[in-house]
């Protein structure tokens, strides 16, 4: 049966043994012997002060190492290393405060140019709305004139055609009446009388006109 | 059957004297002490208005670290006044306690209770001395005799929080510490010397066996990062609760 030993000495050492020669010492080299007076070592080993003893070496220098760098942390490390954080915490908030306002007057300008902005937009639109009935009123007048020296020239062309249209019908009436006497003429051998010959062609376009 | 006989605590804690009257835990308590004055003198110098980088940047972390996660949940506002002292607490212990997982150094100085019992006594001190200083002679009355218990019961409260402000504070310190980092190398130890044992042994059958341990080793040793750490903050939010109180009983 295989017994883990560890054996003690200048170098900690661990072995499998068996069971049976795992019993009794296995304390090899020594590192801290016990020495007799003349300063020979006796072969036993110093088991050294309790665990849970505080050397005085180490608390000695334990001590004095904590207390020399909690002074020095104290009265120089840390204000010096606390004063460039202050500082340069200091300087971000200012930052930060520059920003704010910078940030704060800026909305201030944008609400500013927003009012304006909407000032100028309503006096726009009652501009453009003035304009526009302006503009309205104008086109009306201005439609009214044109319709009616449309409505006028208009009446000036019908009459005019008008003029046109008895002239032509008195030329062609004439002419009809011309010719219409001539026929006659050369049918009877006489010259026939105009009236009954101007009425005949008259109620003939008349009624020409009228169909 | 396998069994394991450990040595003596002594035998993985003793070394030999470097010169007389100065050991290894002496000299890792020296070499702390250093290396935190080393850290902040290199920090303090640079300049404070820049964004901090490299040590400075881990000096201000751990400032505001003592001041925003010790100071204010204890002490409040009116305790800032110690963060030198807790600073120097929380980074001092903090490097005793790491060299128990450096290769070559493997001991952490808390792992012995001198060093422990020694900032244990410090603020016992400060704190017994900050509760005469901010309440006087009442401080012993305020604390022997906390309003609001039947009289009667004094006989008995009276007694229990003399030992327990006065004697256990300092005795809980000191031992919650040196057990915890002392435990933490006694583990460490174990299983580094049944990983080597089991691995260069000469049963075939037990080498791969080894790899165990060798996981353990190496979860306790990343656990150990951990354990330094939190020991380091739990002293010193406790030192701090402790003169929070002696300075401000209402708390």
């Amino acid at each position: 049966m295989l017994t883990a030993v560890v054996t003690r000495g200048a170098q900690i050492e661990v072995s499998f043994v068996t069971a049976e020669e795992g019993e009794g010492e296995h304390s090899i080299d020594c590192e801290f012997p016990v020495k007799d007076e003349q300063g020979h070592e006796t072969g036993v080993c110093d088991t050294g002060p309790s665990p849970i003893a505080p050397e005085m070496k180490e608390v000695a220098w334990g001590a004095g190492a904590f207390i020399v760098m909690a002074l020095l942390m104290r009265f120089f490390l840390y204000p010096r290393l606390k004063k460039g954080m202050d500082a340069r915490y200091a300087l971000i908030r200012g930052g930060h405060e520059q920003a704010d306002a910078a940030r704060a007057s800026a909305r201030a300008e944008v609400a500013e140019y927003e009012s304006a902005l909407a000032t100028v937009k309503a006096e726009a639109n009652d501009r453009v709305e003035a304009a526009r009935q302006i503009l309205e009123a104008e086109r009306t007048a201005r439609l009214t004139d044109v319709n009616a020296d449309i409505a006028a020239k208009r009446d000036a062309a019908n009459a005019e055609a008008a003029a046109a249209r008895e002239a032509v019908r008195s030329d062609i009436a004439a002419a009809v009446v011309d010719v219409t006497s001539r026929t006659i003429e050369l049918s009877i051998g006489r010259v026939p009388d105009a009236s009954p010959i101007r009425s005949a062609v008259d109620e003939a376009m008349s009624a020409g006109v009228a169909q | 059957m396998l069994a394991l006989e450990f040595p003596p605590i002594n035998e993985i804690l003793r070394w030999k004297d470097l010169f007389p009257t100065f050991n290894k835990v002496a000299l890792i308590g020296v070499a702390a002490a250093l290396i935190a004055i080393v850290i902040f003198l290199l920090a303090s110098n640079q300049d404070g208005l820049k964004a901090p980088k490299g040590v400075r940047n881990l000096a201000e972390t751990i400032v505001e670290f003592i001041e925003e996660q010790i100071i204010m949940p204890t002490m409040g506002r009116q305790g800032l006044g110690w963060t030198p002292f807790l600073l120097s607490l929380f980074v001092f212990i903090y490097l005793c306690n790491v060299p128990g997982i450096i290769p070559i150094i493997y001991m952490p100085a808390t792992a012995r209770i001198a060093i422990p019992l020694v900032l244990s006594l410090l603020v016992w001190v400060v704190f017994i001395g900050v509760g005469f200083k901010h309440q006087g002679i009442s401080y012993i009355k305020n604390s022997l005799f906390p309003p609001g218990v039947p009289g009667p019961l004094y006989i008995l409260v009276a007694p229990i929080e003399f030992i327990s402000t006065f004697l256990v504070r300092p005795f809980s310190l000191t031992v919650r510490l040196f057990a915890n980092m002392l435990a933490g190398h006694i583990l460490l130890v174990t299983f580094a010397l049944l990983t080597e044992e089991l691995v260069q042994g000469d049963s075939w059958i037990l080498k791969p066996v080894g790899v165990l341990p060798f996981f353990m080793l190496m979860f306790i040793t990343g656990f150990e990062v951990l354990v330094g750490f939190l020991q380091a903050y739990i002293f010193t939010i406790l030192a701090s609760v402790y003169i929070g109180g002696a300075a401000h009983p209402e708390h």
